[in-house]
């Protein structure tokens, strides 16, 4: 078996300051210890290292900015990049806080051999502007071990990587401090001076325990892992170095994470039709933004135009110190995307969600309706409005008037209003109208159809209290 | 030179603007003849914007329309109706045998709103026609939309007040409506592409004669004070 361990020493850091330029010093601090957790290059030129007390760090570089690290917080960002390598390798364990093991020796085939799956997985990390080191080993403590200290090697030559192994320094191994001094005073400093000795004499004056470890490193006892297996939704956080407090600040680092989620569904071969935000602030409480389109969708493009005209339009509560995009509605995909070519979109269907989504995310939905009619007497209640759905194929239209119906006027009004000066050109009527007796709600008039004097052609009703009211229009 | 400017002419790399071929606009006819006579063949025009001006609604607007509709929801597209000033009547719009799930009513609150709403549905595919009643336009927003639906291949009718015709509009066709005696309605053509304005011709509207059972040509004005009391105390 062949493994293959990603040390990535720089990942919070990395993690933060993904949309920064890079030119302003920036540390992860601990919180616990006032030291320096992890330090950028611009804050490295400066002379800020790892390990470093922040009192020391700020006197060198007046202008530093200093990220708190929070324990969830790493892990979370290695779990985010677990996400990339699980497509890329189908076995992978996460090592918190920043590593991740991937067997690869099932994988040399699919990729040509492991130069190749080493240049891809560089390319990767590259592209999401992060530090890797990256080492094979026989097994997994050892590639661990040889990543950690960066001494890895593109090889999978047994006789290499055995030499690699055995060149391991003994404070490397993460045995008890006792032990490590312990070996150091006896005079073994690497690892093969360890495994040279006899095995039950370094049981009998060592710990059973270290026994054991040495022989997990070498090969020799099992050391079984905990496959990592993709959850199944996408979330992804965003942190960010500074808070953001215009909305247009957060659409840049919100198109990467779109992005991400494209190759996500798209890997996945599935759809989404809703997607959660939430703003994390640092003295409120969270605030959320949902964004729904029509149908299920995929593109990044199309996520974006829609999150820009509701971003657009609302204020920020608070300054935003993180984001959150979660999408845990995922659907199957039925067909090939409908946009052809040339990314014109030829489907009529596509092109109906599209609009429709865009009307919906700016205006709200209930802004787009249509129409149904309702079996009552009554016209206010003779027809209803309906939430958008997708129209289907119209039967093909006759054009004939369905004159069995009662004649009605195209428009109505809201409510009835008052006539004050009653027309003189009486067309037809009376009609009268008499329900609603079940639900208290009871209507009891007489339609006319009449012209008023101003041209207008208007449905009329006299009520038992005698007065006339104009209830429609013959539009 | 005659010479010259025949090889010249014979080369396929000058371009002849008098031999610009011009795709014919698609006709959209407007369903009624007399109309159609007065706009020369032109129909309402696709991919362009139209303005309807009148004092009134309920003097025959919609009915105007309604071939248009119709051909439109047969043609599998939608109709938008964009700030409507009173409720569309679904009862009346179902005699008419339209498809009420293709007309879509957006109703909107400021007058950014509406006008990217206007111009959403007109870039929009699936649009067939767009009908809006935007209130005040400034001539920059006019001219916007105008982009916006020749980008579209839909139309759009604008229906404004009699007032907006003393502006100046970047619209393809302007028509005054205006009602004329008889229920019939008056179009008067104040502006069209490549022809002359001021034409107007009358139109009967099918829908504004009202159809009274046979034997009751007669309208009996009631409920009568008495018979009404009568009946509420039986």
């Amino acid at each position: 078996m062949l493994w293959l361990y990603i040390h990535l020493p720089n990942l919070l850091l990395e993690h933060i300051s993904q949309d920064q330029a890079g030119k302003t010093p920036l540390i992860v601090s601990e919180p616990g210890h006032g030291l320096v957790y992890q330090a950028n290059r611009a804050a490295h030129e400066l002379g800020v290292r790892a390990g470093m007390r922040l009192k020391t760090a700020v006197n060198l570089a007046p202008e530093l900015v200093i990220a708190r690290m929070d324990s969830g917080r790493e892990q979370r960002a290695l779990a985010q990049q677990a996400r990339w390598l699980y497509r890329l390798a189908d076995y992978i364990s996460l090592y918190p806080p920043n590593g991740l093991l991937t067997e690869v020796s099932s994988l040399k085939r699919l990729y040509g051999g492991l130069p190749s799956l080493w240049q891809k997985l560089t390319e990767e990390l590259k592209s999401r502007q992060l530090t890797g080191q990256m080492a094979t080993a026989l097994t997994p403590s050892a590639a661990r071990y040889l990543a950690q200290i960066n001494r890895g090697q593109c090889t999978d030559c047994p006789e290499i990587l055995k030499g690699l192994m055995q060149t391991l320094p003994i404070e490397q191994v993460d045995l008890p401090e006792r032990t490590v001094k312990r070996l150091g005073k006896l005079g073994l400093l690497n690892l093969n001076d360890a495994l040279s000795l006899p095995a039950n004499e370094i049981a009998h004056r060592l710990e059973p325990e270290t026994l054991q470890r040495l022989q997990q490193i070498q090969g020799t006892r099992p050391d079984p892992q905990t496959p990592w297996q993709l959850p199944h939704h996408f979330r992804q956080r965003m942190d960010f170095v500074s808070d953001i407090e215009q909305m247009a600040g957060l659409l840049f680092p919100l198109q990467r994470a779109l992005g991400e989620l494209e190759s996500d569904l798209q890997w996945r071969q599935q759809d989404t039709d809703y997607l959660k935000l939430t703003f994390h602030h640092r003295d409120h409480a969270e605030t959320h933004l949902a964004i729904r389109t029509a149908g299920p969708e995929h593109q990044a493009a199309a996520f974006m135009a829609l999150a820009r005209i509701q971003l657009e339009q609302q204020q920020l509560a608070a300054p935003v110190m993180a984001m959150t995009l979660t999408v845990s509605r995922l659907i199957a995909r039925g067909q090939p995307a409908g946009t052809d070519l040339f990314g014109t979109e030829s489907d009529p269907d596509e092109a109906w969600q599209t609009l429709i989504s865009r009307l919906q995310a700016r205006l709200g939905e209930s802004a787009i309706n249509t129409m149904v009619s309702h079996p009552d007497h009554r016209p206010e209640k003779a027809w209803m409005q309906r939430a958008l759905a997708k129209p289907g194929k119209t039967a093909p239209n006759l054009d004939v008037r369905l004159s069995h119906l009662p004649q009605r006027p195209l428009w109505l009004l809201r409510a009835p209003q008052a006539v004050h000066h009653l027309p003189e050109a009486w067309l037809a009527g009376p009609e009268r109208i008499s329900g609603g007796w079940w639900d208290g709600e009871r209507v009891q008039r007489d339609y006319y159809i009449a012209q008023l004097n101003t041209g207008q052609l208007g449905w009329l009703f006299r009520d038992v209290s005698g007065g006339w009211y104009i209830h429609g229009w013959f539009g | 030179m005659k010479e010259l400017l025949d090889t010249l002419l014979q080369d396929a790399r000058v371009w002849q603007a008098g031999h610009q071929a011009r795709p014919p606009e698609p006709e959209e006819s407007t369903g009624y003849e007399a109309l159609d006579y007065c706009l020369r063949g032109v129909g309402w025009p696709r991919s362009a914007l139209t303005e309807c001006l009148l004092d009134n609604a309920g003097i025959g607007e919609l009915q105007l329309l309604l071939p248009l509709i119709r051909r439109q929801l047969a043609a599998d597209r939608m109709v938008f109706w964009i700030n409507p000033p009173y409720t569309p009547y679904a009862p009346a719009l179902e005699r008419e045998n339209l498809d009420l799930s293709r007309l879509v009513v957006v109703q909107t609150e400021k007058s950014a709103d509406t006008l990217w709403t206007l111009e959403n549905c007109l870039r929009s595919s699936v649009t067939g026609l767009v009908m809006a009643w935007p209130g005040p336009l400034k001539i920059r927003h006019i001219r916007r939309l105008q982009l916006a639906a020749e980008a579209g291949g839909g139309l759009c009718i604008l229906f404004r007040h009699t007032r907006a015709g003393e502006e100046s509009s970047p619209a393809a066709l302007r028509l005054q409506l205006s009602p004329a005696p008889d229920r019939q309605l008056n179009v008067r053509i104040l502006k069209r592409r490549g022809g002359l304005q001021g034409s107007d011709c009358t139109l009967s509207l099918p829908g504004r004669f009202p159809e009274q059972a046979p034997g009751s040509d007669r309208v009996i004005r009631g409920p009568w004070p008495d018979s009404n009391a009568t009946a509420q105390t039986p």
